[in-house]
């Protein structure tokens, strides 16, 4: 900051117009260049939105629709290689308070589900849609049987596709797939043991795929529709 | 409640690949974020998009914080402002694609250095009250709403260039401000 008097006033108000975005797309082409060579200059970017951040005060926070993280995670990590199947490899990979979480999960709801659900346990739903909403399917999923009731409300694959059921868990796995959607609108699907902890909390998205499935283990087609599983009430 | 600290180690995890700590830097910032898209963008469908394209930003440059100084949220609500911006500037004509500044490896301070700068909202409120009201307005509206020297100019109902000549003399004496 203290090196401003010795900046020609020209760079101060270009840097400025530069933070405000005020420079049409050459100069302001022309301004990266000199960021990338002049350290001074960068300095001088950094104090200008270190004083101008204050102005977003007024911005009120806005929650966003539950559709974007899940867009941004299925963006994110549906492009990655191999999901994990194996809960060890996953666990492991996760920090020790989650895994923690989960193994303590696991042993509730594999021995314990009475206790924490009482007898006939807590379902829970997602409703997995489009933005537009022109595919929509509600699940209902009961983590002690493991069973996904599947109806799908509105949508369906093109000719030659299916639609496949992924779980994007919270925060941490790659998608994994609970398989795929029958032509029928109603379906039961079942989580094998493993992935059931997993589901709580997570996102479930339907990805659009050859006939069998993707063949890679990870979407191959356009996400078509996610919604995040939340406890039914 | 969520600090400053929490926030910056969530970046930092981030930048290694640790996706519960991306998941609980959306979780405390996305709102924040969502409504910095909606004040430029002023649209909801084209802010969620951008939203998105945020955090792919800050997944895939969270490398580049650490050596850039910026205090976490304005580095935050920058990458937030530069997309919902350049996806304002692309609705009014197909703009040539730029560069991230966030690119740019830079020698910046420690974090301590940066949390001294970080200025007390009073200040750039103070800064502002010594230009001259109207071309306040112009930096606020620069700032928030994403507005073009055209949009000043005609709402002004001054010719561009002389926008462009108040604007950079305002901006000299308003970085003199923010820097005593």
């Amino acid at each position: 900051m203290s090196q401003a008097d010795d900046q020609p006033q020209d760079d101060i108000s270009l840097i400025g117009e530069y933070a405000l975005h005020l420079l049409d797309a050459d100069s302001r082409l022309a301004v990266e260049q000199r960021l990338r060579d002049e350290p001074a200059l960068r300095e001088m970017l950094r104090d200008w939105e270190e004083g101008l951040v204050r102005l977003a005060d007024d911005i009120a926070e806005t929650p966003a629709p539950a559709r974007v993280k899940a867009r941004i995670q299925a963006k994110l990590f549906t492009e990655s290689t191999q999901p994990s199947r194996s809960p060890f490899a996953r666990l492991s990979s996760w920090r020790g308070g989650t895994a923690l979480l989960a193994a303590a999960l696991t042993f509730a709801l594999y021995f314990a589900p009475s206790f924490l659900f009482g007898p006939t346990g807590p379902t829970f739903v997602a409703e997995i849609m489009a933005e537009d909403r022109a595919v929509v399917v509600q699940a209902l999923f009961d983590p002690v049987s493991g069973e996904i009731n599947i109806e799908r409300a509105a949508g369906a694959p093109a000719d030659g596709r299916v639609f496949q059921l992924w779980l994007i868990a919270e925060g941490a796995s790659a998608p994994v797939s609970l398989g795929v959607l029958p032509s029928s609108t109603e379906a039961l699907l079942t989580v094998p043991a493993d992935l059931r902890e997993a589901m709580i909390g997570g996102t479930l998205a339907i990805s659009d795929e050859p006939p069998g499935g993707s063949p890679t283990g990870a979407p191959t087609g356009a996400v078509v529709a996610v919604g995040p599983l939340v406890t039914s009430s | 409640m969520t600090t400053v600290a929490d926030i910056e180690s969530y970046i930092l995890r981030t930048a290694m690949g640790d996706r519960a700590a991306f998941s609980a830097l959306y979780d405390a910032t996305s709102a924040k974020l969502f409504g910095v898209c909606l004040r430029v963008l002023n649209n909801t469908a084209e802010a969620e998009d951008a939203l998105q394209d945020v955090y792919v930003r800050i997944w895939r440059k969270a490398d580049s914080y650490a050596v850039n100084g910026y205090s976490p949220m304005t580095w935050l609500i920058t990458i937030a402002r530069n997309l919902a911006i350049d996806r304002l500037r692309a609705r009014k004509a197909p703009a040539k694609r730029v560069e991230e500044v966030f690119d740019l490896a830079a020698s910046g301070p420690t974090p301590e250095e940066a949390a001294i700068q970080s200025s007390e909202r009073a200040q750039i409120d103070m800064c502002l009250d010594e230009l001259e009201k109207k071309h306040a307005d112009c930096v606020r509206g620069a700032y928030l709403d994403g507005d073009t020297y055209s949009d000043l100019a005609d709402r002004a109902g001054v010719p561009i260039n002389t926008m462009r000549t108040w604007l950079r003399r305002s901006l000299i004496k308003l970085k003199d401000c923010l820097s005593r």
